[in-house]
């Protein structure tokens, strides 16, 4: 990506995008300069987004949107930022979709490199996970047990220790 | 229903990291996410504290740790072998209290002829050798007590050390004199000390 170019995008600039289903998106140049999300993007008036379909495009964009005054993060910080699982009452309305499309936002966030919103999705699921047992978390988010009793068995026994910790 | 690639899994899990009991949960749902959770859950340690993680650690002794506690007829855990080498994820190790060790030895009814002081200590020696000989992604170790003939011996192998703290140290001039050089060699290596 030519930075020269991006770097100077102000507030009336815009770009089209197009998702991998062709649906376009009009949006402000400002969004693909600030998340370098447009690694096929050469400054020019539109580009396209490959293995993101409208649907989910439009989510992620609404995001960026919504959160472009936000100041830059520190990514120095990768462990408390992690560590803090509080959520914004706007971001938890804005992900309390379906579980589908909270995993396909997460995908396209990590795809596109938005990492605060992958980071959101990342939070939201882990707190759907809290205070659950391994056979909730499997019917929550229908995951087969590819374990054989034994290997269960003696994964339960070598961790137990983190139960009371 | 999608799955989620191990990235993006791990980065999942991550938040867990201070919810040790969600992670326990998620480790035992099936194989890739308990690969996963695995060096999550394991990175910081308070090792001697809890008996359940005593004896998963007296697992992976190897046979010269295992002989510094045969003099004490100290029955070791006849479990099979770990399905995880843990330790090697661990990133943080403090070593405090004892409760873990006299904990297990109590609740496996272990009967010695020496006093409850003499074996534990010479279990948490035998554990903090392990640990430090496993631990290659150690960077923080906090120390309480005495430990200078092991820190002496095994700080300097491990290479990725970048603190070091001594707590209630009761070291002794001569402790330090002992450490002297190690501690040099640490400092010289960008470790920051506390003490």
């Amino acid at each position: 990506m030519d930075n020269g170019t991006s770097n100077s995008a102000s507030e009336n600039e815009t770009i089209t995008l197009k998702s991998c289903d062709g649906i376009e998106f009009h949006i402000d140049a400002r969004i693909a300069n600030r998340y370098t999300l447009l690694n096929n993007w050469n400054g020019g008036e539109s580009a396209c987004i490959p293995n993101v379909n409208g649907k989910v495009l439009e989510k992620v964009l609404e995001w960026c949107e919504h959160h472009i005054n936000d100041p830059q993060l520190n990514c120095g910080d990768d462990d408390s930022r992690r560590r803090n699982t509080i959520i914004e009452e706007w971001d938890e309305n804005f992900l309390s979709c379906d579980q589908d499309m909270l995993f396909e936002i997460i995908l396209a966030a990590n795809y596109l490199e938005i990492k605060p919103l992958l980071d959101l999705g990342c939070k939201t699921v882990a707190n759907m996970m809290k205070s659950k047992s391994p056979e909730e978390i499997r019917s929550a988010f229908n995951i087969d047990n590819d374990y054989t009793p034994e290997e269960e068995e003696q994964f339960r026994k070598e961790n137990e220790w983190a139960e009371d910790y | 229903m999608i799955t989620l690639p191990n990235e993006c899994l791990f980065e999942i899990l991550y938040n867990l990291k201070d919810y040790r009991r969600s992670l326990y949960s998620c480790l035992l749902v099936n194989r890739q996410w308990c690969r996963n959770v695995v060096p999550i859950l394991w990175s910081e340690l308070d090792v001697f504290k809890n008996k359940a993680l005593v004896k998963t650690c007296l697992l992976m002794l190897n046979t010269e740790e295992q002989a510094l506690l045969i003099p004490f007829n100290i029955m070791l855990p006849n479990n099979s072998k770990p399905l995880f080498e843990y330790t090697t994820y661990v990133t943080d190790i403090n070593i405090d209290s004892v409760d873990g060790i006299i904990n297990w030895l109590y609740h496996e009814k272990q009967e010695f002829h020496y006093s409850w002081s003499t074996v534990t200590k010479i279990i948490k020696h035998s554990l903090t050798l392990m640990l430090l000989r496993t631990s290659v992604k150690l960077k923080y170790l906090s120390v309480r007590g005495k430990a200078v003939n092991l820190l002496e011996k095994i700080l300097i192998k491990s290479t990725s050390l970048s603190s070091l703290t001594f707590s209630r140290n009761e070291l002794l001039p001569e402790d330090i004199k002992a450490l002297a050089k190690t501690l040099c060699i640490l400092v010289f290596r960008n470790v920051i000390l506390v003490m």
